[in-house]
C-alpha cells in the first residue's frame, strides 16, 4: 500500500517538473522579460544592468530555473511586486476560504447528486428517470455565473435574506455568518457538481445492476429498493469517491467564476487579481500552489480507492 | 454526417429544439450587419430602460441596445467556438492519432504532455496563458484551444487503439500499406464518429470558457461584444436593471443547453449504430 503511494508520488515527479518549468519560463513570455518587469518601462541601461545581476538574471537559464525551483521547493515564492508580501503569506491567507467553500459545495452537490442517482437507477426508463436526467442535463448546463446571478437577484435584491457579496468567516468559530455567506456560492457550485454526481453515480449503478450478485438479490425476493440502495449502492460508490474527489481538487482555484460573481476571498480571486494588476511572482505562486494541491488530490483518492476497495492491486 | 445521422438525432425532442435555436443564432449572427440594429448607437436617455417595444432586451448602461449586443456577442462566441475547436482538433486529433498507432515511446511521450496540459483545471489553465500572451482575442482564441487539445487527443488514441486491432488495418498492413497509409487512409477516416462529438462537446465548452473569462474580465477585451462582459457589467447593475445581466445570460445558457443536448443525441445515436463508446466528458470536468 505504501508503496503503491510512493509509486504514484514518484511518477508525479516529470508531471511537476515540466509543469513547474512552464510557470517559471512563464515570466521569459513576459513583455521586456523578468529585468523589466523588476525595473519598470524607465529604467536606465544601469539600473537594468544592476537588478540583471541582483536576482542572478545573468546565470545560465538552468542555474536560474534551479535555483527558482530550490527556493520554490522550500517555500519562498518570492514577493508580491505590489504589497511586497511573501507570495506564500498570501496564499496561506487565502486557502481555508477556498477550502470551506470547495468542501460545501461538494456536500450540496452529494445531497442533491446521490438521491436523484439512486432514484433514477431505481426506476430507470421511467418518466422519473427522465425528469431527473433532464436536471443533470440543467445542472451542467447552466453557466455558474449566471446562475450565482440569478440567486443573487432573488435571494440578496428581491428577498434580501443573504448577502450578495460573500466575505469568508470560518465555520468552526463563527458558524452563523460563515453559513450565511456560504449558502449562495456553495449552492451554485453545489448544484453544478450535482449534474456531474447524479449522471455519474445513475450510469455506475445501472452497470451494477447487470451484475450476477443483483439477478441473486431479487431471485431471494428482496426489494427492488433494498437491491439499489444497498447491493448496488455498495459497489457502485468505490469508483464514484474518484470523481468526488476530483470534483473537489477541481475547486481549488478551478472556483474562480464562483469567486467572483459573490466576490468571495478565495485562491481563484487572488489568482484573478494578480492577472489584472500584472504581478508575475503572485500568479506563479498561484498556479504553483494549485497545481500541487490538484496533483496531489488526484493521488490521493486513487490511494483510496485502494484502500476502500480490497480487489484493486496497487501495482 | 450522414442523412439517416442526423435524422436519429432529430428524433430526440431536446436535440431538435435545440437545433432549431442553433440555426436562429447562426442565421442572426451571420447576417447580423443586415439586421436593422446598432451594438454601438447610444441613447443615453434611455440607459438602463427594461425592454420595451423599441429594445426587446432593454438598454445597457452606455444607452446602447441589448438585443443588438446580444446579437453581435453572438458572432464573437461562436467565431470563438469554431476558431478554438479548429486549434484543439488540429493539434490533440494527430496527438491522439500517433499515440493510438505507433504506442510504444511515442505514446508515452505524447500523453505525458497531454498530462501537462490536464495538471491544471482548464479555466486556470486559459487564465495563465492570457497572462503570458496579453489580453486580446487572438489571446482568448488560443487559451481556449489549447485546454481542448487533451480531449481531441484522449478520444481519438482511444478509437485508434480499439481500430487498430480490427482485421481490416491488419488486412492493409498485410498487403504491404506504409504506415502512414494505414493511419491517414484507413484509421483516422472509421474514427469520425467520436472525434464528431467531441467537436459539438468542446463548441459547447469553449463558448462558456470565453464566456468565463471574459466575465472574470480577461477575455476579449471590450468593445468588441460578448456575452460573458456584458453579465460582468451587467452585475454591477442588479438593483436598477436585473434585465441587463439576466437576458444576455439566458441567451447564453440556451446556446450551451442546445449544444449538450445535440452532443448527447449524436453520441446515443452512433452508439446505437456501431459499438464504439463515446466519452463524454463534463464541460470543465475531467472524464
Amino acid at each position: 500500500m505504501i508503496g503503491f503511494v510512493v509509486r504514484r508520488l514518484l511518477q508525479l515527479i516529470p508531471v511537476l517538473l515540466v509543469a513547474s518549468l512552464g510557470v517559471w519560463a512563464m515570466i521569459y513570455a513576459v513583455p521586456g522579460g523578468p529585468v523589466g518587469m523588476l525595473v519598470g518601462e524607465n529604467a536606465t541601461p544601469e539600473q537594468i544592468k544592476a537588478v540583471t545581476a541582483q536576482f542572478g538574471l545573468d546565470q545560465p537559464v538552468l542555474v536560474q530555473y534551479a535555483a527558482w525551483l530550490q527556493k520554490a521547493i522550500l517555500g519562498d515564492l518570492g514577493r508580491s511586486i505590489h504589497t511586497r508580501e511573501p507570495v506564500l503569506d498570501l496564499i496561506a491567507q487565502r486557502l481555508p476560504a477556498t477550502l470551506q467553500l470547495g468542501l460545501a459545495a461538494t456536500l450540496v452537490g452529494l445531497v442533491i447528486g446521490v438521491p436523484v442517482a439512486l432514484a433514477s437507477a431505481t426506476w430507470p426508463g421511467s418518466w422519473l428517470d427522465r425528469g431527473l436526467s433532464l436536471w443533470s442535463a440543467l445542472a451542467l448546463g447552466v453557466p455558474t455565473f449566471w446562475l450565482g446571478i440569478l440567486l443573487i437577484l432573488f435571494f440578496s435584491v428581491e428577498m434580501r435574506w443573504l448577502p450578495s457579496a460573500s466575505g469568508y468567516a470560518p465555520l468552526l468559530t463563527s458558524p452563523a455568518e460563515a453559513l450565511r455567506n456560504l449558502l449562495l456560492p456553495a449552492v451554485t457550485l453545489g448544484v453544478y457538481v450535482s449534474g456531474i454526481f447524479a449522471r455519474f453515480l445513475r450510469a455506475a449503478l445501472v452497470e451494477e445492476m447487470k451484475a450476477d450478485y443483483i439477478r441473486t438479490a431479487r431471485a431471494k425476493g428482496v426489494g427492488e429498493r433494498e437491491v439499489v440502495g444497498r447491493h448496488a449502492l455498495r459497489n457502485a460508490l468505490l469508483p464514484f469517491v474518484t470523481i468526488v474527489g476530483l470534483m473537489l481538487a477541481n475547486f481549488i482555484g478551478g472556483a474562480v467564476v464562483t469567486e467572483a460573481v459573490f466576490t468571495y476571498p478565495g485562491l481563484g480571486r487572488l489568482l484573478i487579481q494578480a492577472i489584472s494588476t500584472r504581478d508575475y511572482p503572485l500568479i506563479q505562486g498561484c498556479i504553483l500552489v494549485i497545481l500541487v494541491i490538484y496533483v496531489l488530490i488526484n493521488v490521493l483518492v486513487d490511494a483510496l480507492y485502494a484502500v476502500i476497495d480490497p480487489r484493486v492491486e496497487y501495482a | 454526417m450522414s442523412a439517416a445521422l442526423i435524422r436519429h438525432v432529430l428524433r430526440r425532442p431536446g436535440a431538435l429544439a435545440g437545433s432549431l435555436f442553433l440555426l436562429v443564432l447562426i442565421l442572426v449572427a451571420v447576417f447580423a450587419d443586415a439586421l436593422p440594429i446598432d451594438p454601438l448607437g447610444q441613447d443615453l436617455i434611455a440607459s438602463l430602460e427594461p425592454p420595451s417595444a423599441a429594445h426587446w432586451f432593454g438598454v445597457d448602461e452606455l444607452g446602447r441596445d441589448i438585443m443588438a449586443r446580444v446579437v453581435y456577442g453572438a458572432r464573437t462566441s461562436l467565431f470563438t467556438a469554431a476558431g478554438a475547436v479548429l486549434i484543439a482538433g488540429a493539434v490533440g486529433v494527430p496527438i491522439g492519432l500517433v499515440a493510438g498507432f505507433f504506442g510504444g515511446w511515442r505514446d508515452a511521450l505524447l500523453m505525458r504532455f497531454v498530462d501537462v496540459l490536464l495538471a491544471l483545471p482548464g479555466i486556470l489553465f486559459a487564465m495563465a496563458m492570457i497572462a503570458v500572451l496579453g489580453r486580446s482575442q487572438a489571446a482568448a482564441l488560443v487559451a481556449v484551444g489549447v485546454t481542448g487539445i487533451p480531449s481531441f487527443a484522449r478520444v481519438t488514441r482511444a478509437q485508434v487503439l480499439s481500430l487498430r486491432k480490427r482485421d481490416f488495418v491488419a488486412a492493409v498492413e498485410a498487403f504491404g500499406g506504409t504506415a502512414t497509409y494505414s493511419m491517414f487512409r484507413t484509421v483516422l477516416p472509421n474514427a469520425w464518429s467520436p472525434i464528431l462529438v467531441q467537436v459539438v462537446v468542446l463548441s459547447s465548452v469553449a463558448i462558456l470558457l470565453e464566456a468565463a473569462l471574459s466575465f472574470l474580465g480577461v477575455g476579449i477585451p471590450p468593445p468588441t461584444p460578448s456575452w460573458g462582459e456584458m453579465l460582468r457589467t451587467g452585475k454591477a447593475y442588479l438593483h436598477d436593471a436585473p434585465h441587463y445581466a439576466v437576458l444576455p445570460g439566458l441567451v447564453l445558457t440556451l446556446t450551451i443547453l442546445s449544444l449538450d443536448a445535440i452532443g448527447r443525441a449524436l453520441a446515443g445515436a452512433l452508439e446505437q449504430r456501431q459499438d464504439v463508446s463515446v466519452g463524454l466528458g463534463a464541460s470543465g470536468g475531467r472524464p
